[in-house]
């Protein structure tokens, strides 16, 4: 595989274009001409695909698109080049396991393969705003004491004195630094203190800020996670690379980071599901990657469980499971609001989408993650049952299932129900819950899901 | 041949992003003495129009929508000299200063919004990403814009949102410029809080809350 440095250097010595060239000269003619070249066709009704030699196409069209259009440093105005020998060797080399967390609950995160009725690795959380210091520990501490979970992603506080951090601030360094102390701290609670946290550093937009959070006297690990993002599409800043200089240096885990988006300028689903892809191999190439964050979005809607983006998102776990088998999790953007049966549905079609393609459980993100405070720890331990229910699917038997998940949620997608908030659900004081109606719908659902043909076990 | 025929084969031909077909009819429309303002209302604006609802709808995607608004500069090339030369103007809708606010990269929500504004007849200046909140006071005032929007993807960055509102009530302009906002932080409720005049969640919403503003 490249040395770091001649990676990036290739960001310095490239072909010099402007970024709207890149697009339309480059990326986009290529990405059309590579779809058509591999004959990748999304039929507008699957959900789960299982044509195989469709799932190798994609990743064969995703090495293409590397080769043919390269990266695009904006710093630098240079596109990075790769051979496709690199690109085929870094996607050889890529690990096929992670070691996360300490002592007792370290454990390692595999690659899963398509059909595979393994267990797959339970994260569980997500970045979501809170606005309490107090909400925020709680949360952290319900999320960890979800006995199956295997890892965690933190919520973000960003305020400093009831006052919000501006990005690049001196505070938003310090509130970094408060996620990552509490974060911890809500762990510990939990009486699991090694439980890794893997979507470090939620409250750090910048390259300075997540170094200085994440040095070890705040109390993350190397045997945590540190999420390092490609801009859509195809951007590798500096700030990205600075991360990678860092982090491989102190040989921390590094979760390669990308949000494709429906509808921007991969188009739709057959371009999404390419270019995701693509993402996971250039995680390796680029960013020496332990593990993928998988975060396909639509443009519009903001949220991850249209019909195309399940299909597109399932194609690109499948098309590594079966050639790669980087080991990835799945970041649903959901639009219904915690707690609520429409939350539930999208995340019962996003399960059977990602898990039977060979991809490890992640919770769902409600609200399109804008709403604050609404991380329900209670809706995640669900969400991690539904996904251990997931795995026994094959994905010929998960597709028509997740077809009906889908329907009853179709109509709802342009104007998602609100749901519920922690301190509607939760007594503050004692941490339990107290909300008769959040309980009942998700009682509700439990039989409901197991009527439609998908029993989810209480762990 | 009509005048109502090149209008449908000019529109039919933007549809299918013909750029070839679109300037050759434009061309043919020219010679046959059609107005160059009536080329543009009755046949490439319609076509534009269709390719919004079909990005709307799915049914077309980004690279599309800048294939079409390059393919409608290629006909304006042809039409704006014969504009000027008749002392006429193009009516623009409204003109739009948009871009993304200071500290936030993002661009791809902002540059769709752009996309969609100029095929709808407004006149759009892009200032980029990461952008001054003075830059767009500057801008809006250079080119006696109608309207300011505004985009912010992180929750950290929607404060500059707020700064540009605040820069234009400190310089005594804030009931000159309409103010829109968006992007994946926004909300309706943040909208409120900081006194923009609206809130888009998409691209397409964005163009009709616009057109609301100057209607």
């Amino acid at each position: 595989m490249l040395d770091l440095i001649e990676v990036f250097e290739r960001a310095d010595n490239g072909i010099l274009i402007l970024d709207t060239d890149y697009y339309m000269n480059r990326f986009v003619p290529k990405l059309a001409e590579i779809i058509d070249r591999y004959k990748i066709k999304w039929d507008r009704q699957t959900i789960v695909n299982s044509d195989d030699d469709l799932a190798d196409r994609v990743f064969q069209a995703a090495v293409d698109l590397i080769a043919e259009a390269g990266a695009y440093c904006p710093d630098t105005n240079r596109v990075m080049e790769f051979t496709r020998d690199e690109i085929l060797r870094a996607a050889e080399q890529a690990p096929q396991s992670t070691r996360f967390g300490e002592g007792r609950e370290a454990k390692t995160m595999y690659g899963r393969d398509v059909d595979e009725d393994s267990v797959p690795w339970i994260h569980v959380g997500g970045g979501i705003y809170t606005t309490d210091e107090q909400i925020f520990l709680d949360t952290v501490e319900g999320l960890a004491s979800i006995n199956i979970v295997d890892s965690l992603s933190v919520p973000s506080i960003l305020h400093l004195r009831g006052k919000d951090a501006r990005v690049r601030s001196p505070q938003e360094l310090l509130s970094a630094i408060k996620t990552v102390i509490l974060a911890r701290e809500g762990i510990r609670r939990s009486g699991r203190a090694g439980l890794p946290i893997i979507n470090g550093i939620s409250a750090a937009s910048n390259s300075v800020s997540m170094i200085a959070a994440a040095s070890p006297q705040f109390g993350l690990r190397p045997s945590d996670g540190f999420l390092i993002d490609f801009l859509s599409e195809m951007m590798v800043n500096y700030e990205a690379l600075q991360k990678v200089a860092y982090f491989n240096s102190i040989s921390a885990n590094i979760g390669s980071t990308s949000t494709p988006l429906f509808g921007g300028y991969a188009g739709g689903a057959e371009g999404v599901a390419v270019l995701a892809t693509s993402y996971f191999i250039m995680g390796n190439l680029i960013y020496r990657g332990s593990y993928h964050y998988n975060a396909p979005l639509h443009q519009n809607l903001r949220l991850s469980s249209t019909k195309p983006l399940l299909w597109a998102i399932g194609m690109s776990n499948q098309a590594n499971a079966r050639n790669m088998r980087y080991p990835v999790v799945n970041l649903p953007y959901l639009g219904g609001g915690a707690g609520t049966r429409m939350y539930h549905h999208e995340m019962a079609a996003y399960m059977l989408s990602v898990v039977p393609a060979g991809g490890n459980i992640f919770s769902g993100h409600p609200a399109k993650s804008v709403e604050p405070n609404s991380l329900l720890p209670r809706d995640h331990q669900f969400h991690a049952e539904l996904g251990l229910a997931s795995a026994k699917f094959s994905r010929k038997d998960a597709n028509p299932l997740a077809q009906k998940f889908f329907e009853k949620y179709e109509k709802l997608i342009k104007d998602p129900t609100p749901g519920f908030r922690y301190e509607q659900v939760y007594d503050l004081k004692t941490k339990k819950i107290v909300n008769e109606e959040y309980l009942k719908i998700q009682d509700e659902v439990r039989v409901e899901f197991k009527e439609m043909g998908i029993e989810v076990l209480t762990s | 041949m009509e005048h109502s025929e090149h209008f449908d084969k000019l529109k039919n031909a933007m549809i299918a992003l013909e750029k070839d077909d679109v300037v050759s009819i434009t061309a043919k429309s020219l010679e046959v003495g059609i107005e160059p303002l009536e080329i543009i209302e009755n046949g490439l604006l319609p076509g534009l129009n269709t390719i919004g609802e079909m990005f709307e709808d799915e049914e077309l995607f980004l690279p599309e929508l800048i294939k079409s608004a390059q393919i409608f500069h290629g006909a304006m090339d042809l039409l704006q000299p014969k504009i000027q030369e008749m002392g006429t103007n193009v009516k623009k809708k409204g003109t739009v200063v948009i871009g993304t606010v200071k500290g936030d990269m993002h661009y791809i929500g902002k540059n769709i919004v752009k996309l969609l504004m100029e095929t709808s007849g407004f006149d759009v200046h892009d200032l980029g990403v990461d952008v001054d909140p003075f830059a767009f006071i500057v801008k809006a005032d250079e080119v006696n814009a109608d309207m300011i929007a505004l985009s912010a993807l992180l929750t950290t960055t929607l404060i500059g949102q707020k700064d540009v509102i605040e820069a234009l009530e400190g310089q005594g302009k804030r009931e000159k410029y309409k103010v829109l906002l968006g992007g994946g932080a926004v909300t309706k409720a943040w909208a409120d809080d900081i006194g923009a005049d609206g809130y888009a969640e998409n691209g397409y919403g964005a163009v009709k809350l616009a057109k609301s503003f100057i209607a």
